[in-house]
């Protein structure tokens, strides 16, 4: 038989060879039986149990989504919450469960009603049909003991075919079973597509109705780099794919062509996420965000909670580094244990380290003691400490101040303790332009693109209308990078960078040119990075690196690359 | 009954986070609180209890809304929900 191809939209680029599970959640209800054979109360009962169970399995869900994906992923659990609960449903729900219509099939014509008058509308409204359809086919898994594929537990190299994948369906695939997925509809940036990129799995999404000519048990590639399902593919594509997963992924440390050492790192927000950032050959972690440890929670997690944490993921990379950013909170997000103030802009108020050295010090501590312990382990891998949202030499001084005091405390302890290398991100002008005087109290730097290029630029990436400003293609950032990699020169501070800037392998070359050593990104783009560092060759990027810093327009840096 | 006719001023209309906290604004208040388009007739006002209600109406951003309530915190309420909707999404 000839292999045959369709095209979608890619997700991440990898590729997966497996074998199809379709996942159908809304298969037909049975015919329901005749009215007057229809006990009222009964199927009352079982929509008000229903409702009660599919709330606290969405509240266990919005926790899970929150660890592993992050929390405006998780967010979306919430609106669920708040259909599921809506008068409107219970009204309808109630009015067909009166005139003889079992709980399933009243939830069922209910919601489709629902559904079908915000799927007619445009825009956001229609994406409202998807949301009540994840919490119809809940209510009915619930209400029918679920007669369905149960995706936690699928067969390993399963690759899932759907219509499309709901938050809550994707909550649930393990990334160890699941070879990759595709759908029917969906694009970039739908939920099923991030889920896919921060958990390394190969995906197509938006295929189109030509998806559901392929049945169950058959053999597929999914090519989440050409975007593309391969049906019944020839002995060569499989292979080709399969060698070009390993062939792909480097373990090994790289170089640039003549020879300098580059250090290729992943960000990670959640423990799940480190080891899919290891298989991807990662070097070490390069931006550990620490707020999955302090949100969703009562009260603030222990020292020995945070130090087994910490261990964790120095485990996951014997050889290797783990910065680890210490807490960011602010405004923003909500902690109840913190008096979070209401602020006008909480990204310009109290967070990051103002708070670690204002109202949250005794929690800044708890980490540092956490951390230095962690690092003080030696058959781990080596753990760095770094500050978020540094503007001043003098917080600076006085977290180092702290670093030291915790040092010397867990000493005169008896616990075993090593001072952890200690640097800070440069995300604010004012880091960059102060980066000459910062050097005399750190060891590294690393660059957070995301939000330097906003506080440069004072153009949030997020609002499509000021975008092309928000870009960190702008000559105004390549000059912020510039000066701090300047400041760093002659002197054995090393500067890396975190955020998506690191993570284009169209930058690569121009990023090593500025000088910098270490480069921080999504796992899923490290291979990638890794090829273009091998490729670079040291001057030429300089080179590069002195054209794109005389650019006066964002578009000559584009010309350039 | 109180009513009030209000812009909307949130960019994305009465929708998501904006529709939410609408809701739930209207549930911690001792009223009943209808609302529809600007001009929409009595009868034609849904109930703003109901997340599906509020945002089945489809209010864009800039569009007006009638609102209308009744009871005990009948004036509070629409006093609130005037104030959230005069509100940039951003700095909800």
């Amino acid at each position: 038989m000839s292999e045959r191809r369709l095209s979608g939209v890619d997700v991440t680029p990898l590729a997966g060879v497996g074998t199809v599970v379709w996942y159908r959640p809304d298969a037909d209800l049975p015919d329901p039986p005749a009215p007057s054979e229809v006990d009222a109360d009964a199927e009352r009962e079982a929509f008000e149990a229903a409702v009660a169970e599919a709330k606290s399995e969405l509240q266990a869900e919005r926790e899970r989504t929150a660890e592993r994906v992050g929390e405006d992923e998780a967010a979306v659990f919430d609106a669920h919450v708040q259909f599921l609960e809506d008068p409107q449903i219970a009204d309808g729900v109630e009015e067909r469960i009166a005139d003889g219509s079992p709980a399933p099939h009243a939830v069922s014509a209910t919601f489709d009603e629902f559904v079908e008058q915000f799927a007619a509308m445009e825009g956001r409204m229609a994406e409202r049909a998807d949301d009540l359809r994840d919490v119809r086919d809940r209510l009915l898994r619930v209400l029918t003991d679920g007669e369905r594929v149960d995706l936690s537990a699928l067969p390993e190299g399963s690759v899932v075919f759907a219509e499309r994948l709901t938050p809550s369906d994707t909550a649930q695939l393990d990334p160890e079973r699941v070879a990759g997925f595709a759908t029917v509809t969906g694009g970039r940036t739908s939920h099923a597509a991030i889920f896919a990129r921060s958990l390394a799995i190969p995906a197509v999404v938006g295929v189109g109705d030509d998806l559901e000519s392929i049945a169950d048990g058959q053999t597929v590639v999914v090519d989440g780099d050409a975007g593309e399902v391969v049906v019944d593919p020839s002995e060569e594509t499989v292979a080709a794919a399969r060698e070009r997963a390993d062939a792909e992924i480097r373990e090994e440390r790289v170089s640039t062509r003549d020879g300098r050492d580059v250090e290729v790192a992943a960000n990670v927000g959640t423990p799940a996420e480190l080891a899919p950032a290891a298989e991807r050959g990662a070097d070490g972690v390069g931006l550990f965000r620490t707020e999955f440890l302090f949100l969703d929670r009562d009260s603030a997690p222990d020292e020995d909670e945070q130090y087994e944490a910490y261990r964790e993921a120095l485990e996951t990379f014997p050889d290797g580094r783990v910065i680890v950013r210490t807490l960011d909170v602010g405004g923003d997000k909500p902690v109840p244990y913190l008096d979070l103030p209401d602020e006008e802009n909480p990204f310009l108020g109290a967070r990051g380290i103002r708070r670690s050295l204002g109202p949250d010090s005794d929690l800044f501590e708890t980490q540092l003691r956490a951390l230095v312990r962690a690092d003080a382990d030696t058959d781990v891998g080596s753990l760095a400490v770094m500050l978020p949202l540094v503007t001043t030499v003098e917080e600076v001084a006085a977290a180092e101040a702290v670093l030291d005091d915790v040092v010397a405390d867990l000493e005169s302890e008896g616990v075993d303790a090593e001072r952890p290398e200690f640097g800070v991100m440069i995300e604010t002008p004012a880091a960059a332009f102060m980066a000459d005087a910062l050097v005399e109290h750190v060891e590294f730097f690393s660059i957070g693109t995301n939000d330097l290029a906003q506080y440069v630029m004072a153009a949030e990436r997020g609002n499509d209308a000021v975008a092309d400003l928000g870009d960190f293609r702008q000559p105004a950032v390549l000059r912020a990078i510039d000066a701090t990699t300047r400041a760093a020169e002659g002197t054995d501070v090393w500067v890396g960078m975190c955020g998506e800037m690191a993570g284009d392998p169209a930058l690569t070359e121009l990023l090593l040119g500025l000088g910098l050593t270490e480069l921080s990104m999504s796992a899923v783009t490290v291979p990638a990075v890794k090829e273009r560092v091998r490729e670079t060759d040291a001057t030429a990027a300089r080179s590069l690196a002195e054209s794109a810093l005389e650019a006066t327009s964002k578009d000559e840096v584009i010309e350039l690359l | 009954m109180p009513e009030r006719t209000v812009e909307v001023v949130p960019e994305e209309g009465l929708h998501a986070r904006p529709a939410s906290l609408f809701v739930e604004m209207v549930n911690d208040h001792d009223a009943t609180v209808m609302i529809g388009p600007e001009g929409a007739a009595d009868d034609d006002l849904v109930n703003a209890s109901s997340m599906l209600a509020v945002t089945g109406l489809g209010v864009a951003g800039g569009e007006k809304l009638r609102i209308v309530a009744d009871g005990a915190d009948a004036e509070d309420v629409l006093d609130a929900l005037e104030e959230l909707l005069s509100t940039p999404e951003d700095e909800l």
